[in-house]
């Protein structure tokens, strides 16, 4: 009963956590201007990132060894330094996107401006990686994510022409309006949003948190293999939502305001009240991960004593660096530059990155020096290889993208 | 000497041939007993024609998955092989010397690299 | 470039010790105290010889471990140059316990030249801020 507990609570938060302001502002904006076309992008993202997270996990599980270790050991120190670099700045500019994430949803809820809730939020973020247990951490703020499934009650109430909808999904076409490379930019910022690479430095750390073992293998299997793609369902549901309301209303989402607009018009005041919670939640929680994921991946690359599990005294360079990283979330974005605009870039940065991290992982994944006997079956490395093939497309193409579509305007 | 610098070297046969540079340094840990572990000699040196980024092992371990990624960085390595300390003649800044009739061994470790 | 011997090498004759290659075992590997707290990253080995630039006469005994080395060391491997020796922080090679996916090490951290940045960051700032040494647990 205990276990099923576990399995339950795990499969939640997985859920809760899964999306976060990337998702959440990507998929408004596909749906304001794609509608549904781009529905498929989830589904290539969401098996990545089942696929990904579970040889991480593996790893942490069988060699006790967190991401970034591994990626310095195999990479060596001169490419190990580069992947670092770049793993690490997208990271922070992931961190300030979700700050500001918080700051713009209680704007929402308060109407007071995001900018003073910036200093809050990063307070209240720094309070928790300071002093709250790991699980405690993880468990709140995924169980009270999870309120974002008014999403998809919120679609079900706007009564939508269901027909209509799955012939967008199913039979993928550019809207008249645009162009195809800007279809090819957004499918790549989709993939980005839902295979960021700090849910991988995140949760293979997290298991070193934990402390698992090959024993916790399967039911972490099953927190990632039901979690994510049902939190992949609430990110379709955000999408459908706006390509209900938005796309024949003709508005490109640009705002958070507009992101929960249909929740709005669905269901109401009560829906909104749901949708601002579970905003806050979301951002609030990725908030975390990605401040932690920048003290795991330093730590983890220069050998230092990392870890919530430790006292604060006992990991201190990693707790500095985390410091540091909220203050420069800060400082970037008091210059007023638009936490939305920061977002949709580092999606798409976030695409880019993903090969350094998913390769070490992969070839790591099936060294019997690390995994004994947990190596990846072929099943496994077949579909790996696949999606290396096309996580290194992605990666290739979104510079280029980027530039023709000028950011996907 | 910092092992560094060693890594990556030009290495010379004794008519001053190049045959490769140092991809790897190989210990044997069979040395006088310490207190924990024994003391670690140097074994002799792995030798690479082509590429000394050792990029994890894979010429030197039996790991051939996932493919063809296995391959393709074994490939990168085709054609390396170790050298023994005593066929070493001199290490110098920019360079290995190797004695007159050395012998090549094959670089590979016993079984999952880890012997 | 000519190679001067088939492309099936023989074997290495058999030796009685475990081997480590530095490069897969050693170089980047996470060092762990006596009690599993992490120290360092081994950013680079010393060894004991030979000198460099001088022939080597046949029958020297070879070279050992002496140290795992941080600190600078890191910085010229990764752009070039040479700290100087005595700037180099050394783990000397009797204190390593185990060598598996992490260096195990036999002594405490607190006792090593290796965790003086970490000791000057927790002793400086970490632990005075209230809660700093708070059991999470």
């Amino acid at each position: 009963m205990k276990r099923l507990l576990g399995v339950a609570l795990g499969v939640l938060t997985a859920i809760g956590g899964f999306v976060d302001i990337g998702d959440l502002v990507t998929n408004a904006v596909v749906g304001s201007r794609f509608g549904l076309s781009l529905v498929w992008v989830v589904g290539v993202g969401v098996v990545g990132i089942c696929l990904f997270a579970n040889m991480s996990g593996r790893v942490a599980a069988a060699s006790g060894r967190a991401t970034f270790e591994v990626i310095r050991e195999r990479l060596g120190p001169r490419a190990g330094l580069a992947n670092l670099s770049a793993s690490f700045l997208i990271n922070l500019m992931t961190v300030t996107a979700e700050l500001g994430g918080i700051a713009l949803a209680l704007q929402l809820a308060s109407s007071v401006h995001y900018l003073l809730w910036i200093p809050v939020a990063v307070v209240a973020v720094w309070l928790v990686i300071w002093r709250v247990k790991f699980s405690i951490m993880e468990n709140v703020t995924g169980m009270l994510g999870l309120t974002l499934i008014v999403f998809v009650v919120a679609l079900f109430l706007l009564k939508p022409d269901w027909g209509n909808l799955a012939g967008q999904a199913l039979a993928p076409a550019i809207p008249g309006e645009e162009t195809a490379s800007s279809y090819w930019y957004y499918a790549i910022a989709l993939f980005g949003a839902a295979m960021t690479p700090y849910e991988v430095f995140f949760f293979s750390s997290g298991a070193v948190e934990e402390g698992w073992s090959v024993k916790d293998l399967v039911q972490s299997r099953i927190n990632v293999l039901v979690g994510f793609p049902l939190g992949g369902i609430l990110s379709v549901a955000i999408a459908g939502c706006a390509a209900v309301v938005l796309l024949p209303a003709g508005i490109a989402v640009t705002s958070l305001s507009q992101v929960i607009l249909p929740v709005a018009e669905g269901a109401g005041k009560l829906g909104l009240a749901f949708v601002l919670v579970g905003i806050v939640a979301a951002t609030f929680g990725a908030a975390l991960e990605t401040t932690l994921s920048s003290g795991y991946t330093l730590a983890q690359f220069f050998g230092w004593s990392w870890g919530k599990f430790r006292r604060p005294a006992q990991a201190a360079r990693f707790h500095l660096s985390m410091i540091i990283c909220l203050l420069i979330g800060i400082a970037v974005l008091s210059t007023g530059v638009d936490p939305v605009l920061v977002t949709e870039y580092s999606v798409v940065f976030s695409a880019i990155a993903l090969p350094l991290t998913y390769l070490p992982i992969l070839i790591v994944s099936n060294d019997p020096q690390y995994m004994g006997e947990h190596v990846n079956g072929r099943a496994v490395n077949v579909l790996s290889m696949v999606y290396l093939v096309v996580i290194l497309v992605a990666s290739i193409a979104a510079i280029p993208l980027m530039i023709v579509t000028g950011a996907g305007s | 000497m910092i092992l560094g610098d060693l890594l990556g070297t030009p290495v010379y046969d004794s008519d001053g041939g190049r045959l490769g540079r140092v991809a790897d340094a190989r210990f044997v840990v069979d040395g006088a007993p310490q207190q924990l572990m024994a003391e670690a000699r140097l074994l002799g040196l792995v030798v690479s024609p082509h590429s000394v980024s050792s990029f994890l092992g894979y010429e030197r371990t039996g790991v051939n998955q996932p493919w063809p990624l296995a391959q393709m960085l074994e490939w990168r390595h085709r054609g390396s092989f170790l050298v023994m300390w005593e066929d070493i003649a001199m290490i110098g800044e920019k360079s290995v010397r190797l004695r007159e009739g050395f012998t090549a061994y094959s670089p590979a470790l016993d079984g999952a690299g880890q012997e | 470039m000519n190679r001067p011997f088939p492309s099936t090498l023989a074997p290495v004759p058999p030796i009685a010790g475990r081997t480590l290659d530095a490069q897969l075992h050693l170089m980047d590997r996470q060092a762990l105290d006596n009690d599993g707290v992490p120290v360092t990253t081994v950013d680079d080995l010393e060894l004991s010889g030979p000198a460099l630039e001088t022939e080597i006469p046949e029958g020297t005994p070879a070279p050992i471990l002496t140290a795992l080395l941080t600190g600078p060391v890191l910085g010229t491997r990764i752009f070039g140059g040479r700290p100087p020796s005595s700037r180099l922080i050394r783990i000397p090679w009797k204190d390593v316990a185990d060598v598996g996916v992490v260096i195990k090490l036999g002594v405490s951290g607190d006792s090593l030249d290796a965790g003086w940045v970490e000791r000057w960051i927790r002793d400086k700032i970490i632990a005075r801020i209230p809660g700093g040494r708070h059991d999470p647990r």
